[in-house]
C-alpha cells in the first residue's frame, strides 16, 4: 500500500497538469461554496464535461479538487453574508456572522480555514489508510453480502433524511422504478423502453444526477428574486487567529473532525448534515453553552471541521462498495464510470495506480484550499458580487453540453430537463432528493445480486441468512427501520400534543 | 383539513398511481428462463418494487388520514376548554383576495420559473436544428433578461449581449478545438 501511495504522490506532484488542474479545481469549488444558492454539486456538474476528455487520473483529480474547495468555500458567505454558501456551512452562520458583526470577521475566516485543514485532512488520511483496507475486506463478498449491504444503505438513507420513514422510502422505490427503464441485467430483456431504442439504454447516471441536483437548483434560484448582496467588511492579517483562539478548543476539533467523518460514512449524508450535528454536540458538551450563538470560535471550529471531514468520508463507501456517501460523491460515482471505471472492491486492484493519484490528488487540493484561502480571500469575496442571472444560464449551458456529450443525443438533454423538473417538484412536496438518487444508482446492483444470489441457492430465499455478513445486514437493516419507526412514533405524539 | 396535510396526501396518492401504472407497464415485460426457473426474472423485481410502492403509499395516506383525524379532535377539545370562542378559525376562513391574472399564477408557482422551465424546453428543441452556438445565445440571452430583476434590464442589457454571444462562441471553440467533443453546429455548418 505505502509503495503505491509513494506511487500515487509522485505522479500527482510530477505532473504539471495534474497540479494545474487541482488549483484550477479548487478556485472553481470554493467559487461555487462561496456563492449561496449554488453548491458544490452544481460546480461538478458544469466541470464534468471539461474532464471527459482528460487523463482519467487527471480529471477525476480535477473533480475531487473541486469537491474539496466546494465544501469549503461556504464559510466565506457564511460568514460575511450571513447566508451559508452550501447547506454544509449552515451551523458556520451560527457564529462566523455575530463574529464579522462584531468587527472579528478576519479572525471567523481565519478560525474557520484552519478548521476546514484539519477536518479535511482528518478525513483524507482515514479515507487513505481505510479503504485499501475494505475494499479487500469486501472483497470477499458474495451477491448475498453485496445485496445485503445495499438494501441496508437503502434503508438507512430512508430513514434518515426525511422525519417520515415512509416518505423515505417512497422517495427510494421512485429512483429504482426508473432505474428499471432500459436492459434487465442479467438477461437483458428491455423494461419499460416503450419499443423506443433510446429508451433501452435507460436514463444515464449523470443526466439523472445533474438533472435532479444542478438543473433543480438553477430552477429554484431562477424562482427566487435576486437580492442585492452586502458583504461585511473584514481585515485579515497572516492567518487571521492567533495560538490563544484556539485554547480549548483542540478536543473540540478532533472531535467534531471524526464526527463529520463518521457521518460522512453513512450512505447519502455528508457534510450538509455532520455541521449540524458537530455543532449541536459541541454546544451540549460545552462548559458555556449560553454563550454560542454570540460569535465565539467553538461552534465555528465544531462546523468546519465536520462538514470538511466528511469529505474524506463520503469518499470511503464510495471507492469501496460503490456507494455514494452523499450528492457530490454520486456525482463522482458518474466521473468514475465515465472514464471506465467502476467504484468498488475491485476498483483498487484493476485502477489502482489512479486511485492512489486521486488521494494524492486531494491531499494536494487540501493544501492548496487552505492557501488559496487564506491568501486570495479578497478575490473570493469580490466573486460574492457576480449576479445570479449572469451565472445560472451559463451553468444550465454547461450542464447541457456535459448531457449531450454523452452519447451525442438529445435525448440525454430532454432527460435533464425532465429531471430537473422531477427534482423541483419532489421538493416542492418535501420529498428527499437523497433516497431517490442512491435507489437510482443501487437498484442494477440490488438486482443483479439479488437473482444471482438465488441463482446459486437454486432459488432458497433462505440461504441469505446463512451467510454471517448478509445476516448482520439484514439484521442492522431491521433494527435501523424499527428505531426509526419507534422515533417517528414518539415524534408524531409530541407534535399532536403540541397541535401541529 | 389542514393544508400541508391535503399536501402529504396527494404525495401518498401520486405514489400510489404511479406505482398502478408501473404494475401495469411491469405486467407486459417478457420474460426469458433458458435455465428454468431458479428464482427471479426480469419481471419480478419490478412488480414487486410496484407492490411494495404501492403497501408503503396506502400505509401513508392512511397515516396522514389518522393524524388529520386526531388533530380535529385535539382541536374540537381545545376549543370546548377554551374560555374564548376562538376566533383564530374565522381568521382562516377569510378569503385570500383576489389578485391580477399573473398573482394568481404566482401563488401556485414562480412566473421566472415557468418561463425558465419553457426556455430551457425551447433551447433543447432548438439545439440540433439551430446548432450550439445560435441556440445558446438566444438562451442566455433571454434567460439572463428573466432573471434580471425588471429595473435593471436596461442596465445589463448590453453587458448581457455581449456576454452571450462571447461565451457561446467561446465555449464552443473550447469544447470543440480542445477538448475535442462534438457538439451541434447546426445552420451554420
Amino acid at each position: 500500500m505505502f509503495h503505491m501511495l509513494a506511487t500515487g504522490f509522485a505522479s500527482v506532484f510530477t505532473d504539471p497538469t495534474c497540479i494545474t488542474m487541482v488549483f484550477l479545481g479548487v478556485v472553481v469549488g470554493i467559487i461555487f461554496g462561496a456563492l449561496p444558492g449554488l453548491t458544490t454539486v452544481a460546480g461538478l456538474s458544469m466541470f464534468l464535461p471539461v474532464t471527459y476528455v482528460m487523463a482519467s487520473h487527471i480529471g477525476l483529480a480535477m473533480l475531487t479538487a473541486i469537491y474539496i474547495g466546494g465544501i469549503s468555500g461556504g464559510l466565506i458567505s457564511a460568514i460575511l453574508l450571513n447566508m451559508p454558501g452550501t447547506p454544509a456551512s449552515i451551523a458556520t452562520t451560527f457564529e462566523g456572522a455575530p463574529m464579522a458583526r462584531k468587527g472579528e470577521a478576519g479572525k471567523a475566516l481565519g478560525i474557520a480555514v484552519f478548521a476546514s485543514l484539519i477536518g479535511t485532512l482528518t478525513g483524507v488520511a482515514v479515507m487513505i489508510f481505510a479503504s485499501p483496507l475494505l475494499a479487500k475486506l469486501t472483497l470477499k463478498f458474495g451477491p448475498w453480502e453485496y445485496f445485503s449491504v445495499t438494501f441496508f444503505a437503502l434503508t438507512l438513507i430512508a430513514s434518515l433524511t426525511e422525519k417520515s420513514v415512509i416518505k423515505g422510502l417512497l422517495s427510494a422505490m421512485f429512483g429504482m422504478m426508473i432505474a428499471t427503464v432500459g436492459l434487465s441485467p442479467t438477461d437483458g430483456t428491455p423494461r419499460f423502453t416503450f419499443g423506443s431504442l433510446q429508451m433501452s439504454s435507460g436514463f444515464h447516471l449523470l443526466v439523472v444526477l445533474v438533472g435532479l441536483y444542478a438543473i433543480r437548483e438553477v430552477l429554484l434560484a431562477a424562482s427566487e428574486k435576486e437580492q442585492p448582496v452586502k458583504v461585511l467588511d473584514y481585515k485579515m492579517k497572516g492567518l487571521g487567529f492567533g495560538r490563544r483562539d484556539l485554547k480549548g478548543n483542540w478536543f473540540n476539533l478532533i472531535r467534531s473532525s471524526l464526527l463529520g467523518l463518521g457521518i460522512g460514512v453513512l450512505p447519502g449524508i455528508g457534510g450538509s448534515t455532520s455541521n449540524i450535528i458537530a455543532y449541536s454536540v459541541a454546544k451540549n458538551s460545552s462548559k458555556h453553552p449560553e454563550k454560542y450563538g454570540t460569535g465565539i470560535p467553538d461552534g465555528l471550529i465544531a462546523s468546519e471541521s465536520s462538514n470538511n471531514s466528511s469529505i474524506g468520508g463520503a469518499m470511503i463507501p464510495l471507492l469501496t462498495l460503490g456507494i455514494p456517501g452523499d450528492g457530490a460523491t454520486a456525482i463522482l460515482l458518474g466521473g468514475f464510470m465515465l472514464h471506465g471505471m467502476q467504484p468498488g472492491p475491485l476498483l483498487f486492484q484493476q485502477n489502482g495506480p489512479v486511485v492512489y493519484s486521486i488521494f494524492a490528488a486531494m491531499a494536494l487540493g487540501t493544501i492548496f484550499m487552505a492557501v488559496l484561502m487564506w491568501g486570495g480571500m479578497r478575490m473570493f469575496v469580490k466573486i460574492l458580487k457576480v449576479p445570479n442571472h449572469i451565472l445560472i444560464p451559463l451553468i444550465v449551458v454547461l450542464c447541457s453540453i456535459g448531457a449531450y456529450a454523452l452519447s451525442s443525443r438529445v435525448f440525454d438533454m430532454w432527460g435533464l430537463l425532465l429531471f430537473g423538473f422531477i427534482g423541483l417538484m419532489m421538493s416542492r412536496f418535501g420529498i428527499p432528493a437523497p433516497p431517490f438518487i442512491l435507489g437510482f444508482i443501487l437498484e442494477g446492483s440490488l438486482e443483479l445480486n439479488l437473482r444471482r444470489g438465488l441463482e446459486y441457492s437454486n432459488g432458497n430465499w433462505l440461504d441469505v441468512f446463512t451467510h454471517p455478513i448478509s445476516a448482520m445486514f439484514l439484521i442492522l437493516t431491521l433494527l435501523s427501520l424499527i428505531m426509526t419507526i419507534f422515533n417517528n412514533y414518539k415524534a408524531a405524539k409530541k407534535d399532536l400534543a403540541q397541535g401541529v | 383539513m389542514d393544508r400541508d396535510l391535503k399536501k402529504e396526501i396527494g404525495v401518498g396518492i401520486f405514489f400510489l398511481l404511479l406505482a398502478i401504472a408501473y404494475m401495469a407497464g411491469a405486467s407486459k415485460i417478457s420474460t426469458f428462463t433458458p435455465f428454468g426457473n431458479r428464482g427471479l426474472d426480469s419481471r419480478s423485481v419490478p412488480e414487486l418494487l410496484g407492490i411494495l410502492t404501492i403497501i408503503l403509499s396506502v400505509t401513508y395516506i392512511i397515516q396522514i388520514c389518522l393524524k388529520s383525524r386526531k388533530l380535529k379532535k385535539i382541536q374540537k377539545e381545545r376549543e370546548i376548554n377554551s374560555s374564548e370562542v376562538c376566533d383564530w378559525e374565522e381568521d382562516i376562513c377569510v378569503e385570500p383576495p383576489k389578485g391580477t391574472f399573473v398573482s394568481r399564477i404566482e401563488n401556485v408557482i414562480s412566473v421566472r420559473l415557468l418561463i425558465s422551465l419553457i426556455y430551457l424546453a425551447i433551447y433543447t428543441a432548438l439545439y440540433q436544428p439551430l446548432g450550439f452556438i445560435l441556440s445558446s445565445i438566444f438562451f442566455l440571452i433571454a434567460e439572463s433578461f428573466i432573471l434580471t430583476n425588471k429595473g435593471e434590464r436596461k442596465k445589463w442589457a448590453v453587458f448581457i449581449i455581449l456576454f452571450s454571444v462571447g461565451a457561446s462562441i467561446l465555449i464552443y471553440f473550447v469544447f470543440t478545438k480542445y477538448l475535442t467533443l462534438i457538439l451541434p453546429s447546426g445552420i451554420l455548418g
